[in-house]
């Protein structure tokens, strides 16, 4: 479904990634490691048109080229982008960001149904759905921000650091919400720092490091693979 | 005589929070200081009076002619003159400083062109000059119309940037520009319309001050400087804000013009204006962000 091929994107004289080819197929899970640095999010950020990769890369969904487009028509085309921080509209509600995510004409009509959903998804945000967004606990704003790109209902949802800065408690909220989006057959395109949770969830993923894809699989030989347990789960005091 | 100066403060203030939402529409949400607003004002002004003298018009029919022409001219002046500035700016204080300076130039273009069809004298034409009793008090007609006026535009403004899917992007760029395309919108489209709708009001707010009060080609400095005390007082961007400060803002100066002294009401304005930057700096109504 999603093709990346043979992206690279610099700031300037700064290279943050070199030459990375990924794909998504429909309804897959698939998850990005990386240490801080190793272009994890300008990935994401290239393919929802946030930032302009270099000449030469290929960003399409479904034979549909993406590249260069800017990323109000990304989100057209069905790509929804959680960034880090959330990006949500901290002065407005919660049911007016909500409102808001369906901002896009792919999203209108299905808008109420998608409310629903979202509700069901985050209970706790009906009760609060006329609170300003920008007074909720960083838990609650990360469901605002999830559920503002779910009712764009997007065909793939990328995540950048959905648990960072959140209480353990709502790290295992947010990853049982993510299941149930899973479940629903949407594609997930993960970038976490949980990388347990996540290769958890995940049918696949990719390890990325200084910029170049040095690693992908499956979730199962990915946790087995050595160099990823001793860099990302930790295993190396344990052997 | 209370009843006649309260009315009036609140028609005063009324075109106050008028101007003002048009001002903070262009600054929060198009990230615009337009210097030039007042001429626009004063232009929309000299509109209602050409079309009263000549043809005969009554100002609430010039109105229709007025609100679509502001923001037809407001998109061209952005797309033209601002779009390039936006363009390449590398943050919001350049673009502060570059759209300060452009509409700076822009401000002595139109009264430049004011000055020469109209010269430099004060002008006023008559419409609805009768008086209407209220609570034992005449009260002109056209300052009564004026202020429904101002409460009706002000009132449906907030409707449609509060109640409607496109007011609420509207603000969603004016919270945060940056995260706008992520559902959506396009953040560059909104800032046109934002300054276009911006312009409207200005020219609506110009048509109702030529039906009660006298002006010049040159009076539209005051106008903005009027609004963007208005829109500091009331929080940069809250329209609720600008619409109860601007309101208060024209009672004040009208009391005080009525029971102290008119030479005292600028100071009284500055007064308030400097207590406020001294102790509440995001506005009466301002949150802290």
């Amino acid at each position: 479904m999603l093709d990346v091929a043979r992206l690279s994107v610099s700031y300037g004289k700064h290279v943050a990634l070199t030459d990375v080819s990924i794909r998504v197929a429909t309804g897959e899970a698939v998850v990005i490691l990386g240490a801080n640095g190793a272009g994890k999010s300008s990935l994401l950020k290239a393919i929802a048109g946030l930032v302009q990769p270099a000449p030469g890369a290929g960003v399409a969904l479904d034979d549909k080229p993406l590249t260069g487009i800017p990323a109000h028509e990304v989100l057209e085309a069905g790509i929804a982008l959680v960034p880090e921080g959330r990006g949500i509209f901290g002065d407005l509600t919660v049911s007016e960001n909500l409102d808001l995510g369906a901002y896009a004409h792919r999203a209108r009509k299905e808008a109420p149904r998608n409310r629903d959903l979202v509700y069901q998804l985050f209970p706790r945000l009906v009760e609060r759905r006329h609170q300003r967004v920008a007074t909720m606990s960083g838990g609650e704003q990360q469901m605002v921000a999830i559920g503002r790109a779910l009712m764009s209902a997007p065909r793939l949802l990328m995540l950048d650091e959905p648990s960072l800065g959140l209480a353990p408690v709502m790290v295992g909220e947010l990853f049982s919400a993510l299941k149930q989006i899973r479940h629903a057959g949407m594609a997930l395109l993960i970038v976490e720092q949980s990388v347990r949770k996540s290769l958890d969830l995940a049918d696949r993923g990719y390890v990325l490091e200084a910029g170049r894809m040095v690693g992908n699989g499956t979730a199962a030989s990915l946790r087995e693979d050595p160099v990823v347990q001793r860099a990302f789960l930790g295993m190396a005091a344990d052997a | 005589m209370l009843v006649t100066t309260i009315i009036n403060g609140l028609v005063l203030g009324g075109t106050y929070a008028l101007l003002a939402m048009g001002l903070t529409i262009q600054y929060g949400i198009a990230r615009i200081m337009n210097l030039a607003y007042g001429e626009t004002i004063i232009a929309a002004a000299f509109l209602a009076f050409v079309l009263n003298s000549t043809l005969g018009v009554a100002p609430l029919v010039s109105l229709l002619v007025a609100a679509p022409a502001g923001f037809a001219l407001s998109y061209l002046i952005y797309g033209l003159m601002l779009h390039p500035l936006v363009k390449r700016s590398k943050g919001r204080a350049s673009l502060e400083v570059d759209s300060i300076l452009a509409t700076f130039g822009l401000l002595f273009v139109i009264q430049g062109v004011m000055l020469v069809f109209f010269g430099g004298n004060y002008i006023s034409y008559t419409y609805m000059n009768f008086g209407i009793d209220i609570l034992g008090s005449s009260v002109a007609a056209n300052r009564l119309t004026a202020l429904i006026l101002a409460l009706v535009l002000g009132g449906g403004l907030y409707l449609l940037l509060t109640r409607t899917l496109w007011g609420t992007a509207l603000r969603a760029v004016s919270v945060a520009p940056q995260s706008a395309p992520l559902v959506g919108i396009d953040a560059d489209r909104a800032a046109r319309f934002a300054f276009a709708l911006g312009g409207a009001l200005a020219t609506c707010g110009g048509v109702v001050i030529s039906m009660y009060q006298t002006f010049t080609a040159s009076s539209g400095v005051i106008f903005t400087m009027k609004a963007l005390i208005v829109v500091i007082l009331g929080g940069v961007g809250n329209l609720a804000g600008a619409l109860s400060a601007g309101l208060l803002l024209g009672l004040v100066e009208t009391l005080v013009a009525t029971y102290v002294s008119p030479g005292l009401t600028l100071a009284a304005v500055y007064f308030i204006f400097l207590g406020v930057l001294l102790w509440r700096p995001s506005g009466l109504f301002g949150r802290a962000r």
